[in-house]
């Protein structure tokens, strides 16, 4: 092996052990969050009344699970540190978390295009929440131009629209009118 | 009564309206699966709230055909462009790609429908003979052994799905955990609720599925966006099918036809374990007891066969323990028992005893969802073959809808689409991370279950030991114990193969 392909080889080998302790990172602090989760919720399941009628009460079994979770997850967690280590720790966690996030903004732009139409579906209704929703996310993804307005506009239309109808006549599953249809 | 109950159920599937939607969702299976990145699951998600009005063996038929045609349709981006529509269709590309590329693209598909037809129909007929027979014994069973095999199964699952036994299991507990919220399934007491009026009636199993599958699946799906797509279509003007003579062609292979459907319906059989696993392994089989090894991954048409028909037959092999145990195989199998459960129908073994024509009905619906499939492909494949086309910013959006619409048909309430949204970001963060997805959804179906017969179990005396003592439950207990020790080994086998090629480059 020639000492430029070792050179290569060995920076490959570290970047990807990095990459690998930066995803561990990712993963403890998932144990973390999970694991606390689960013993805040076994704790609180086991403060359930017992019953009289059976050895376990409503509480028995999620006191179980949660408990078993929160185990699992220190477990875990304890070998996901082992790992981290191994791999010579993390760096650049900050630049890491960063790239991550803006390789998924339009993930992360979908979701909260989603959130604020639940949130203002009971209001609006189906049809016209629908009908924005759909513009903006196409149009979001597609990119704006005068070919990607209009197809959008058709495409908004016919599955907001349309879909309410078609749900409405056909299965009889009636979508929300919205309050200020609702009069 | 067997008969009767037979011919009561193809009664209710030959009914028009019934084949009619059935067709709809055969050609709604193939249409969904052929759009890379869009899975089976989902497909068969967006068709659960249109089956709410229907009865109940209509609704599941109409599933059916989506499923049946769903693992068809994975075939034709895998084909021709490489990419597999469906993960189920990941070996298809190894030879039906190369064999699309040297001209023969009308062959490479034809032979993967018609191998997909007949895995299906060898699957049912194992699922016809075996799911009765095995519900007989299973009606036996009592809370420890049914506790126990529940234990079972979600150990298995764990240890298949994904690449880490740890995270598989934690996926699987969580969605246990999650089935905990809200009112406690024997008495009724609410449990883990903080007062809120969302959390009160417990987490529906649709809403958690939807989120976790169909909103994190979307999210995923725009990601990098504008990098493209990289892969060149391969779609020709003129396309030779040579149907009947592709038909022969697979018929003229009958050990490979037949050896990877049963692998694909054992495949299917073990919970968690689906077509994502069984077209890998048919085909590996199907490569290792081949003359000429050497010409797979060239366009050979039995890569294409083993493949297509391993990953067919999960569709029946997953619904022999759904039928006869009531514990679904797949989160497709999931989706169905959930089906069945809103229109009041307790699926376990007693199904097949007290609902004997929709049990009956749904072998009947396999057959003619696997014709139907047969049909609607051998007619009208060049029409698909335009669907890989169709563009993501239309795609995307209007698939989360149809969830929304999906969790809100189910109760009518718009406090579930909170949950949606909610249930679909920890979906997509769990999946970031590696953790699989299909245990959680087995732990939410399965939680209820395994609590209300581990409450039943331990009703009269509170004894623990009775689960080790009782012969059928310890033998499950075993097993569920040895396939977490196997996979523990695999994985540090794996990571002792792993080091020495470390330690050489540290060394070099």
């Amino acid at each position: 092996m020639s000492q430029s392909t070792a050179k290569a080889a060995a920076a490959d080998a570290g970047a990807s052990a990095a990459l690998r302790a930066r995803t561990e990172v990712a993963r403890l602090i998932s144990y973390i969050v999970i694991g606390s989760g689960a013993a805040f919720l076994s704790l609180r399941a086991s403060t359930l009344p017992t019953s009289r009628w059976e050895p376990l009460g409503a509480g028995s079994f999620p006191e179980l699970v949660f408990g078993v979770l929160a185990v699992l997850c220190m477990v875990a967690a304890v070998r996901a540190v082992i790992d981290i280590r191994k791999a010579g720790g993390a760096t650049r966690l900050g630049t890491s978390f960063s790239k991550w996030f803006v390789t998924r903004r339009y993930s992360f732009a979908l979701f909260g295009l989603l959130v604020v139409y639940l949130l203002s579906l009971p209001l609006g209704g189906f049809s016209l929440t629908t009908f924005v929703f759909l513009l903006i996310a196409q149009l979001m993804i597609a990119g704006i131009s005068k070919k990607t307005l209009i197809q959008s506009l058709i495409a908004a239309l016919i599955f907001s629209v349309g879909l309410n109808m078609l749900f409405a006549e056909v299965f009889n599953v009636f979508l929300p009118r919205g309050v200020l249809f609702a009069g | 009564m067997m008969l009767d109950a037979f011919l009561a159920g193809a009664h209710q599937v030959f009914a028009f309206d019934t084949l009619i939607y059935m067709l709809i969702g055969s050609v709604a299976g193939i249409v969904a699966a052929a759009i890379p990145g869009f899975t089976v699951t989902m497909a068969i998600i967006l068709t659960l709230p249109l089956t709410f009005t229907m009865g109940p063996l209509q609704g599941v038929s109409v599933m059916l055909s989506v499923y049946v045609g769903g693992y068809t349709g994975g075939l034709i981006s895998a084909a021709l462009l490489g990419i597999p529509g469906t993960p189920s269709s990941v070996a298809t590309t190894f030879d039906a790609y190369p064999m699309a590329r040297g001209g023969e693209p009308g062959r490479a598909l034809s032979l993967g429908v018609w191998s997909s037809f007949f895995g299906t129909v060898i699957s049912t007929i194992v699922l016809i003979l075996a799911a009765p027979p095995l519900a007989m014994i299973a009606v036996k069973l009592g809370p420890w052994e049914y506790f126990s095999l529940i234990v079972f199964a979600l150990t298995i699952v764990a240890s298949l799905v994904g690449n880490s036994l740890m995270r598989g299991l934690i996926a699987g507990v969580i969605g246990l955990g999650l089935a905990t919220i809200g009112p406690d399934p024997m008495m009724g007491q609410p449990r883990l609720t903080f007062d809120s009026a969302i959390l009160t009636p417990g987490l529906p199993f649709l809403v958690v599925l939807i989120g976790i599958f169909a909103i994190s699946q979307l999210m995923g799906e725009v990601e990098d966006h504008g990098k493209g797509n990289s892969s060149d279509a391969l779609i020709p003007d003129v396309i030779e099918f040579k149907t009947w003579a592709v038909m022969r062609e697979v018929l003229m292979h009958p050990v490979n036809l037949v050896r990877s459907s049963l692998v694909g319906v054992f495949i299917g059989a073990l919970p968690g374990a689906g077509g994502s696993i069984a077209n890998l392994l048919a085909y590996d089989q199907a490569k290792r007891s081949s003359k000429n090894p050497e010409e797979f991954g060239k366009g050979n048409p039995d890569g294409v066969i083993a493949s297509e028909a391993g990953n067919s037959a999960t569709a029946g092999g997953g619904l022999i323990p759904m039928i006869a145990l009531g514990i679904p195989g797949s989160a497709v199998d999931a989706i169905l028992m959930a089906a069945l459960m809103v229109h009041g129908i307790s699926v376990g073994p007693r199904l097949i005893m007290d609902n004997a024509d929709l049990a009956y009905g749904m072998f009947v619906a396999m057959v003619v969802a696997s014709l139907m499939m047969l049909v609607v492909c051998v007619l009208s494949m060049r029409l698909f073959l335009r669907v890989t086309d169709i563009p993501k910013q239309f795609i995307v959006p209007t698939v989360m809808i149809c969830c929304v619409i999906g969790a809100f048909a189910l109760n009518n309430r718009v406090t579930d689409l909170y949950l949606l949204g909610a249930i679909g970001l920890v979906g997509y963060g769990l999946k970031s991370i590696d953790y699989p997805l299909a245990p959680l959804v087995l732990g939410v179906i399965l939680g209820p279950i395994a609590e209300t017969n581990l409450r039943r179990a331990l009703m009269s005396d509170g004894d623990w030991t009775v689960f080790f003592t009782r012969p059928i439950s310890a033998v499950l207990l075993a097993a569920a114990l040895l396939s977490v020790i196997f996979s523990v080994r695999s994985v540090l086998k794996m990571r002792k193969k792993d080091r020495p090629a470390t330690d050489e480059q540290d060394g070099d």
